[in-house]
């Protein structure tokens, strides 16, 4: 079904029958689960001291992170189960007293007043019940206090919402590293929404999925097996407790308050709720200041402005505060890839605009992103991955390829699943790491591109936010798929003669093949690292080692191995390399055999990522050392490459530093199997 | 487009404290009313879905305060509403007095492309109130206000005996809809590749 695209102007995606609603894809790209685990954030960082064999500089991120130890989440479950049945009766106090952070201010500039806010609130639900004039308005810089400013209560329920902790405006960012404990105690009320006619319950979903662990009950059965990208939960609204006790929303909304995307439930049922993520993200605008971060309880709330667009994230996940805003900065570019910026126009001439007409079919590919963000690497690294490939393969693939950029072309990409086997494009400009994530995302989430030859306007919103290029797009076997890119859109029947080309050569070299053995040899293994009898430690390590370990404990320590893995109870790794922007993860290996021990690990590994990037004055070089009780986790960046690596609880940390060396060494060793090199530098 | 596309109206509605917009939107959304008066604080949101002709809408409506002190929330508030209720009390001539001043409130705050045809619908509240004895505004008075702003649709309505509530609401999706500016059109670029590239091997006519 090959259409020349782009005629339909008014709605690209429609016209070219790309993107499908309902899809069952046997061969999805993962098997990893959405929900799992609780228990996320009982870190105890230990830094290395001075003795790290790089340049160390810690940063009071993580540390902050250990603070948080003593909340045992569990405790945070029963009350938020408590809550839930306080609203039966009709009125919700969600998150009182359950929150962790409502004291926890550090570092606060402004906005201190209504800390005590938490306290008075019984008296308060009362006085505003008869009078409502107890809410004066005070207005001091860009304090907000929603218990005054935007409280929606529904009339007729009269249930309210109750949001304690804390916000950071922009202000509160700029200063202290970590957003989330800069700005203290802003409390205040947040709305209740009625919803349509039939439903009772109208409290608002700010005190969304007080329960820690039952992040898509309804899900759970249907992701046991392949995870199938698609909307869940599409008929909940924010009346469903159901609907709020989900771990993660995803919302995106105009600064109308219409509602554009949601991740779970049905955007017009959605309102109300919709109407006031807007109200308060539009009463700071209003006062010249930004809204970043609200905490409440265990959740944070994440607000992005793009535009006319608002892009909000509730989460009750524990990433960091950094990533979470990543993984809406994608969101967005996930829209601009589908649409490009000229919706921003629509809202210039029409603030009123209704955009989600125009997103018709395209929840598989916001849903297959924000999984992403919960098991690719990519997401978090700004980075992307290849298959391993022998070296010749590869540079066959690529001058396949090159052969293409020549006769307008702009872009020529082979891929397996996420991973790029070649990319070929002009000299001077590149792929952006989040380009490629974006586009293998909505390639890979949208079924149809699948079954046959297509062509379809997409945007690449680090290249060009503004317009469309058009992609052409055709699995050459059951994995492998070859995305040509063109200004063109009048380009498919020269595209299609490329790609007729391009197979032939890529048959001819065997790529193909080399492609299917790659696929089944899989990836790096941690039980392969070499042996490294040849392998002396570099004079840093073991002299320094030697010093922090105080007693002088020897290196030759490593091969004790204390649990299952690989050498020194090396579990997983990821190594970035800071010139390619590509990284490479090892396979998941016992005893990371369970879907919860590898999403604790990436989570984990999202925070050391987040903590390594988070000070702006770090040097060059910088190492973190933690353990807790589920791994020991070392982190190392200088300015070649970034490694994480993850070990047996147990592990040595002299040991430990010793085979990342040994992991570096095997790296280097196989660069040119690993990665595609050569690739132009990254140059925006 | 096959099925036909839902659409989504944010409704606004001001007016004067006490008049009865909190009321007026709970009897239509909720069927409910109460004697009791809790000052709104901020804005309350409610979402309702009705039928209009065969299309099926989803009202965001925006139930602001109208106590003086909230007056300021402005432009956030207003930004990109579909349709502006303006409430007064037929019993309490200031409330009718101020219409004006919500009403070009509203329009500076908002500033909708087409002032002229922004579509209002003004609400005249509590006419059961003691039987219509007290009222102090008449509806000749109130009728000839709206047509001098351009026909604004009048309603005389009791949130508390649910008169002409309904109709005041269908009223006001109908207007909303009306004035749907025709689909704003969605006008992608295509990329310009800067390089002129070389003439293309084979030109294909289909
Ligand atoms: N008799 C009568 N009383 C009404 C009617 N509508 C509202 N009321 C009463 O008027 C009082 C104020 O009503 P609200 O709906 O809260 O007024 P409001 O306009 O929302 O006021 P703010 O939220 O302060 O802006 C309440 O005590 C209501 O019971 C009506 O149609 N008839
Ligand atoms: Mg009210």
């Amino acid at each position: 079904m090959a259409s020349s695209g782009g005629k339909d102007s008014s709605s690209p995606i429609d016209s070219n029958g790309r993107v499908g609603r309902e899809h069952s894809n046997p061969e999805a790209i993962s098997a990893l689960y959405e929900d799992l685990f609780e228990n996320d954030n009982s870190e105890r960082p230990c830094y290395l001291p001075d003795s790290g064999q790089e340049d160390y500089s810690g940063d009071g991120d993580g540390v902050g992170d250990g603070d948080e130890d003593g909340n045992s989440p569990r405790e945070i479950v029963q009350k938020g189960r408590g809550d839930s049945v306080v609203e039966e009766k009709g009125e919700l106090n969600a998150a009182n007293g359950a929150s962790p952070e409502a004291s926890a201010t550090q570092m606060n500039n402004d906005s201190r007043e209504s800390g005590s806010d938490v306290g008075t609130l019984p008296e308060d639900l009362d006085a505003r019940s008869s009078t409502g004039n107890e809410d004066e308005i005070q207005e001091k810089d860009h304090e907000f206090n929603f218990r005054d400013r935007v409280r929606a209560e529904s009339s007729s329920t009269e249930r309210l919402v109750h949001l304690d902790g804390e916000m950071s405006s922009d202000r509160g960012l700029d200063g202290p590293p970590s957003p989330t404990s800069s700005q203290g105690g802003t409390s205040g009320y947040m709305a209740g929404s009625g919803s349509s006619s039939a439903s009772t319950s109208s409290v608002s979903g700010v005190e969304i999925g007080t329960d820690q662990d039952t992040e898509g009950i309804g899900s759970r059965k249907e992701e046991r097996g392949v995870w199938v990208p698609g909307k869940r939960h599409s008929q909940e609204d924010d009346s469903h407790p159901s609907w709020r006790r989900h771990k993660k929303h995803f919302f995106i909304l105009s600064n109308a308050g219409k509602p554009i995307y949601s991740r779970y439930g049905d955007e017009h049922k959605l309102a109300g709720f919709s109407a006031t993520l807007q109200a308060i993200m539009s009463f700071v605008e209003n006062s010249g200041d930004t809204i970043h971060l609200v905490r409440a309880g265990d959740h944070q709330i994440i607000f992005l402005v793009r535009g006319p667009l608002y892009l909000v994230c509730i989460s009750s996940t524990d990433e960091p505060f950094q990533v979470l805003k990543g993984q809406l900065e994608l969101l967005h570019g996930q829209l601009l890839l589908i649409l490009t910026k000229a919706v921003e126009k629509c809202f210039l001439k029409n603030s009123k605009f209704d955009m989600r007409p125009l997103l018709g079919g395209t929840d598989v590919v916001f849903s297959s992103l924000i999984h992403a963000f919960s098991w690719d690497p990519a997401t978090f690294l700004s980075a992307y991955s290849c298959l391993p490939l022998p070296y010749v393969t590869r540079q066959a693939a690529c001058g396949a390829l090159q052969d293409m950029t020549d006769s307008g072309v702009l872009f020529a990409l082979l891929m397996c699943g996420t991973k790029v086997i070649s990319l070929v494009g002009p000299r001077k400009a590149s792929l952006h790491p989040h380009d490629l994530l974006l586009l293998s995302n909505f390639i890979l989430s949208s079924d149809s591109f699948r079954t046959s030859e297509s062509f379809s306007p997409v945007c690449l919103p680090r290249y060009n936010a503004t317009a469309f290029m058009y992609a052409y797009v055709q699995y050459l076997n059951k994995d492998t798929c070859l995305i040509l890119l063109t200004g063109d859109p009048n380009d498919f029947f020269h595209l299609k003669e490329c790609r007729a080309q391009i197979e032939i050569a890529l048959r001819e070299s065997d790529v193909l093949r080399e492609v299917n053995n790659s696929i089944s040899r899989g990836g790096l293994r941690i039980e392969d690292l070499p042996d490294s009898e040849d392998l002396v430690p570099p004079e840093g390590v073991s002299s320094r080692e030697d010093r922090s370990s105080g007693d002088g404990a020897s290196t030759s320590a490593f091969n004790s191995v204390p649990g299952a893995g690989g050498a020194a109870g090396l579990w997983h790794f990821i190594y970035r390399s800071t010139y390619l922007d590509q990284f490479v993860a090892s396979e998941f290996s016992p005893p990371l055999n369970t879907r919860s021990a590898q999403k604790r690990l990436y989570r984990a590994f999202q925070k050391l990522h987040a903590s390594m990037h988070d000070t702006e004055a770090s040097g060059p070089h910088k190492m973190q050392y933690r353990r807790d009780e589920n791994h020991v986790l070392l982190s190392w960046r200088n300015s070649d490459f970034e490694l994480y690596a993850a070990f047996d609880p147990l592990a040595e940390k002299s040991s430990a530093i010793f085979v990342c060396n040994r992991i570096c060494q095997w790296i280097r060793d196989v660069e040119c199997e690993i990665f595609l090199l050569g690739a132009t530098p990254f140059n925006w | 487009m096959s099925a036909r596309k839902r659409t989504l109206l944010k409704v606004i509605i001001l007016g004067d404290s006490g008049v009865g917009k909190t009321s007026l939107m709970n009897q239509y959304v909720n069927k409910k009313f109460s004697n009791q008066y809790k000052a709104t604080i901020g804005a309350d949101f409610l979402t309702k879905e009705v039928q209009v002709e065969d299309r099926l809408v989803t009202m965001q409506i925006w139930d602001t305060a109208g106590q003086e002190r909230f007056q300021s929330l402005g432009v956030a508030f207003y930004r990109g509403a579909d349709c502006c209720v303006l409430v007064y009390d037929v019993n309490v001539m200031k409330s009718f007095d101020n219409l004006e001043n919500w009403r070009e409130e509203f329009l500076i705050q908002a500033s909708p492309s087409d002032q002229d045809n922004f579509p209002f619908v003004v609400l005249g509240n509590k006419v059961d109130v003691d039987g219509g004895n007290s009222r102090v505004v008449s509806e000749k008075k109130a009728k000839a206000w709206c047509s001098s702003k351009g026909n604004i649709p009048y309603f005389e309505t009791s949130a508390k005996e649910d008169f002409n509530v309904d109709s005041a609401f269908q009223c006001i999706a109908k207007n909303a809809l009306k004035n749907e500016s025709d689909e704003e059109i969605y006008l992608p670029d295509t990329i310009d590749v800067a390089g002129v590239r070389p003439p293309k091997s084979s030109v294909c006519e289909c």
